[in-house]
C-alpha cells in the first residue's frame, strides 16, 4: 500500500512539475524531440520578420544589427554542436578545432575571390571546402589519435598554432633549407590582412512572397539551416550503431574493443565529421562576411566554443544551442560597459561551473568520474591490467585494488 | 582437433606465454575446452588468470604461443576482430558503458554481426533500418535470462543499475555478440548467496543454449557445481587439470592454494 501515494502522486503531478524532476537527461530527451526541435525552427527563423515588424512601427531601429547579432548566434550554435560531437560524445579532446573552421573558410575564399583569380561555382567550392578539410582531418587524425586523453589534447592544440602561424606567413612563397617553393609573387593567404572581397553565396536578393532579403538575414537563415541539419544527422547518429559506438568508446575504451567495436576508425571517424562540419561553417562564415580572417584560427575561438559547448553540458545538443546564446547574447548586451562584461561573463560560468559542473543541461561532469571504476579505472586501459595481474602484489594489496573496484573477494564460505 | 570424448575443441591454447618485462605472468599455458563444457580456472590471485583471458581475447599480445578458436589463429588480430571470431566475455571489475542505457549496452553486443553507414542511418536507408531492427530485436532475446531483473530497465542508463544488474547487462551484452566461446571473469564476484545461485543457473541456462563456457571463479563450491572440468593455475603455470573432484583432492592445488604445510598435513 505503500507504494499507492507515489503513483498517484506522478499521475495527476502537472506534467511541467514531471518534466522538471526528470532532471537534465530527462530535458535533453524532451529538447530533442521533433515536437520542440521543428517548432524551435520555424520560430527562429521567423524572429528577424518580428525586428522588421517592430522597427517599422516604433522609433526603434536596431534590425540589422540584432539579424547580424543573430546570425553570428547561429554560427556559434553551429560551431557548439559539432565540437560536441568530438568532445562530448566521442570524448576526444580536440584543441584544434577551430583550425578546422579557419581552413574551411581559406579554402573557400581562395576559389572564390580573386586572390589566386579562381571563381568556382558553389557546388564546386563546396566539394573543395570539404575534401581539403577531410585532408586536413586525415593528416592530424591518424597519427594524433592513436594518442589519449591530454596527449591528443596537446597534439591538436599545437596543430591549431601551426596553422596559425601557416596562414599568417603564407603571403609569400615558403622557404625551407635555401630552397623557394612557388613562384615569386605566391601569396595563398595574404597574411594578417587575409582574404578580402570573397564572393557571397549566388543566391536570390529577393524573394515573391518574401520581398527583398537583406544579406544578414539570408545568412542567418543559412546558418539555421545548417544547424537543423547538423542537429537531424548528429541526432540520428547518436541513436544508431554508429553513436552508440562513439559513447561506448567514450565510457570504457576497452570494453568498447573488446565487444567488437573498432575504436580507432570510430574515433576517426568523430573526428573527422566534426572537422568536415567546422570547415563548412567556416566556408559559410567567408560568404557572409566576404572575408577570410587570421582570426578565424585563433586558440581564443577555440576557447570559446569550448565554453559553450562546457557551459551548455557536454553530450547536450539542446546545451550547446544554450550555451552559443549565452555567451554571444549577453555581452552584446552589456556592451557599455567595455571590458567589464568579460568579467561577468566568467563570474556567471564559475557560478555555473560550480553549481552544476556537468553544466547546464549536460550529464556527464568534466570532473573526474569516481563512479563504477573507481581509482583502477583512472589508470590507462593497459596498466589497469597489468597492476591487478602482478604476481609480485602480495593478495592483500590486490584484494584491496579489487575492493576499491567493486570487485569484492569477500568469500567465507571459500575453501580449496 | 577430436578429442578424446568426441567433441571438437573450441578453444585451444598451446604454449601461450606472456611476460612483463622480467616477468612471466603466463607461461606455456596449454588448455582446451571442447564445444558445449563448461571450463573453471581457478587459482590464487595474481596467478594469471585474467591474464590468460586478455590474451585470449585480444587486449594482449601473446609474447610467444598461439590460441586458436575453431581451428582459427586468433593471436596477432586485433581485439574486435577476436569478438568477430566468436568470443565474448565478460570483466572482473564490471565494465558496463555507465552513460549508455541498458538497451544500448546490450546493443553494444551486436555491433560486430551490422552493418551501418553515416548516411544509411540519416536517410533511412532500408538495410541500415533493418540491421538496426535486428540488433534491437536481439536485445530481447539476450535478456531473456533475465527478463524479469532488466526488462523494467532497459531503458534506464547503467549507472544507475545495482551491482547485481551491472552484472547482467554486461552478460546480456556478450550475449547479444552471438559468441560461440563466452568467457567470464568471476561472474559470482561480490554477489550475495541467492545470486550466486542464480548465476550457476544462468551458466548453465546457457551452456544448453548451445554456448562453450570457459570461466575464472573464486568461489569453490560454485565451481564444483557447474564445471566439467577445472584447470588450476599458480605462477602462471597450470599445476592441475581434471574433474572438479580429481583437481579438489589434488596435492598441488591445496598447497598453491594454503602454502606447504598446509599440504603436507
Amino acid at each position: 500500500m505503500s507504494a499507492q501515494p507515489a503513483t498517484l502522486d506522478t499521475e495527476t503531478s502537472h506534467p511541467l512539475k514531471r518534466l522538471w524532476d526528470a532532471g537534465p537527461a530527462g530535458w535533453n530527451n524532451a529538447l530533442t524531440k521533433p515536437s520542440v526541435l521543428v517548432p524551435f525552427f520555424i520560430v527562429a527563423a521567423l524572429i528577424p520578420f518580428a525586428l522588421q515588424y517592430v522597427e517599422d512601427n516604433s522609433s526603434w531601429t536596431g534590425t540589422q544589427f540584432w539579424t547580424f547579432l543573430l546570425a553570428n548566434c547561429a554560427m556559434y550554435a553551429c560551431l557548439a554542436v559539432a565540437l560536441n560531437l568530438v568532445v562530448g560524445y566521442a570524448g576526444l579532446l580536440n584543441l584544434g578545432f577551430i583550425a578546422f573552421f579557419g581552413i574551411g573558410s581559406y579554402a573557400y575564399a581562395l576559389v572564390a575571390s580573386n586572390q589566386i583569380h579562381q571563381h568556382f561555382p558553389f557546388w564546386a567550392a563546396l566539394l573543395v571546402v570539404i575534401l581539403v578539410t577531410l585532408a586536413f582531418a586525415l593528416l592530424v587524425g591518424i597519427p594524433a589519435l592513436r594518442l589519449r586523453g591530454d596527449y591528443l589534447a596537446i597534439v591538436t592544440l599545437g596543430f591549431g598554432l601551426i596553422m596559425n602561424d601557416l596562414i599568417l606567413n603564407l603571403d609569400r612563397p615558403p622557404v625551407l633549407a635555401g630552397h623557394q617553393f612557388g613562384p615569386s609573387g605566391l601569396n595563398l593567404t595574404g597574411g594578417t590582412n587575409g582574404l578580402h572581397n570573397v564572393a557571397p553565396f549566388p543566391l536570390p536578393t529577393s524573394l515573391p512572397l518574401l520581398g527583398e532579403i537583406p544579406h544578414s538575414r539570408m545568412y542567418y537563415w543559412i546558418f539555421l539551416g545548417a544547424l537543423a541539419l547538423s542537429i537531424y544527422g548528429i541526432l540520428r547518429w547518436r541513436h544508431s550503431r554508429t553513436g552508440r559506438a562513439w559513447v561506448a568508446i567514450r565510457d570504457d575504451e576497452l570494453a568498447a574493443r573488446a565487444m567488437g567495436v573498432n575504436t580507432f576508425k570510430y574515433r576517426l571517424l568523430a573526428f573527422c565529421i566534426s572537422a568536415v562540419m567546422a570547415g563548412i561553417f567556416g566556408m559559410i562564415d567567408a560568404a557572409f562576411v566576404f572575408n577570410a580572417y587570421p582570426d578565424n584560427f585563433a586558440v581564443q575561438q577555440t576557447v570559446t566554443v569550448f565554453i559553450m559547448v562546457i557551459l551548455g553540458g557536454l553530450g547536450s545538443l539542446p546545451g550547446a544551442i544554450l550555451g552559443a546564446i549565452a555567451f554571444t547574447v549577453p555581452p552584446y548586451l552589456m556592451q557599455q560597459l567595455v571590458s567589464y562584461k568579460y568579467l561577468i561573463v566568467a563570474v556567471a560560468l564559475i557560478a555555473v561551473m560550480v553549481l552544476r559542473p556537468e553544466g547546464l543541461l549536460g550529464t556527464v561532469s568534466i570532473r573526474p568520474r569516481k563512479t563504477m571504476g573507481g581509482t583502477v579505472e583512472l589508470l590507462t586501459a593497459e596498466s589497469t591490467i597489468e597492476a591487478t595481474e602482478l604476481p609480485a602484489v602480495t593478495d592483500t594489496e590486490v584484494a584491496d585494488l579489487e575492493a576499491q573496484s567493486g570487485a569484492i573477494v569477500e568469500d567465507p564460505e571459500w575453501k580449496p | 582437433m577430436e578429442t578424446v570424448t568426441g567433441r571438437k575443441a573450441v578453444l585451444e591454447l598451446r604454449g601461450l606465454t606472456r611476460r612483463f618485462g622480467g616477468l612471466t605472468a603466463v607461461d606455456r599455458f596449454d588448455v582446451h575446452v571442447n564445444e558445449g563444457e563448461i571450463v573453471s580456472l581457478v587459482g590464487p590471485n595474481g596467478a594469471g588468470k585474467t591474464t590468460v583471458f586478455n590474451l585470449i581475447s585480444g587486449v594482449l599480445k601473446p609474447t610467444a604461443g598461439s590460441a586458436k578458436l575453431l581451428g582459427r589463429e586468433l593471436t596477432g588480430l586485433p581485439a574486435h576482430r577476436i569478438t568477430h571470431h566468436g568470443i565474448a566475455r565478460t570483466f572482473q571489475n564490471i565494465r558496463v558503458f555507465p552513460q549508455l542505457t541498458v538497451r544500448e549496452n546490450i546493443l553494444i553486443g551486436t555491433h560486430h554481426w551490422t552493418r551501418s553507414g553515416l548516411l544509411g542511418s540519416v536517410t533511412f536507408w532500408p538495410p541500415t533500418m533493418r540491421a538496426e531492427r535486428a540488433a534491437q530485436a536481439e536485445v530481447h532475446s539476450a535478456i531473456d535470462l533475465f527478463r524479469e531483473r532488466l526488462e523494467a530497465r532497459l531503458d534506464d542508463p547503467a549507472f544507475s543499475l545495482s551491482y547485481a544488474n551491472r552484472r547482467r547487462t554486461e552478460m546480456a551484452r556478450a550475449l547479444a555478440a552471438r559468441p560461440k566461446l563466452l568467457l567470464l571473469d568471476e561472474p559470482a564476484a561480490g554477489m550475495n548467496p541467492y545470486e550466486r545461485i542464480e548465476v550457476a543457473g544462468l551458466i548453465r541456462a546457457m551452456r544448453d543454449r548451445g554456448l562453450t563456457i570457459f570461466l575464472i571463479e573464486h568461489h569453490m563450491p560454485l565451481v564444483m557445481e557447474i564445471s566439467d572440468r577445472v584447470v588450476v593455475m599458480d605462477h602462471g603455470v597450470k599445476i592441475a587439470e581434471g574433474l572438479p573432484k580429481e583437481v579438489h583432492s589434488n596435492p598441488r592445488v591445496v598447497e598453491a592454494y594454503l602454502g606447504r604445510r598446509a599440504a603436507s598435513a
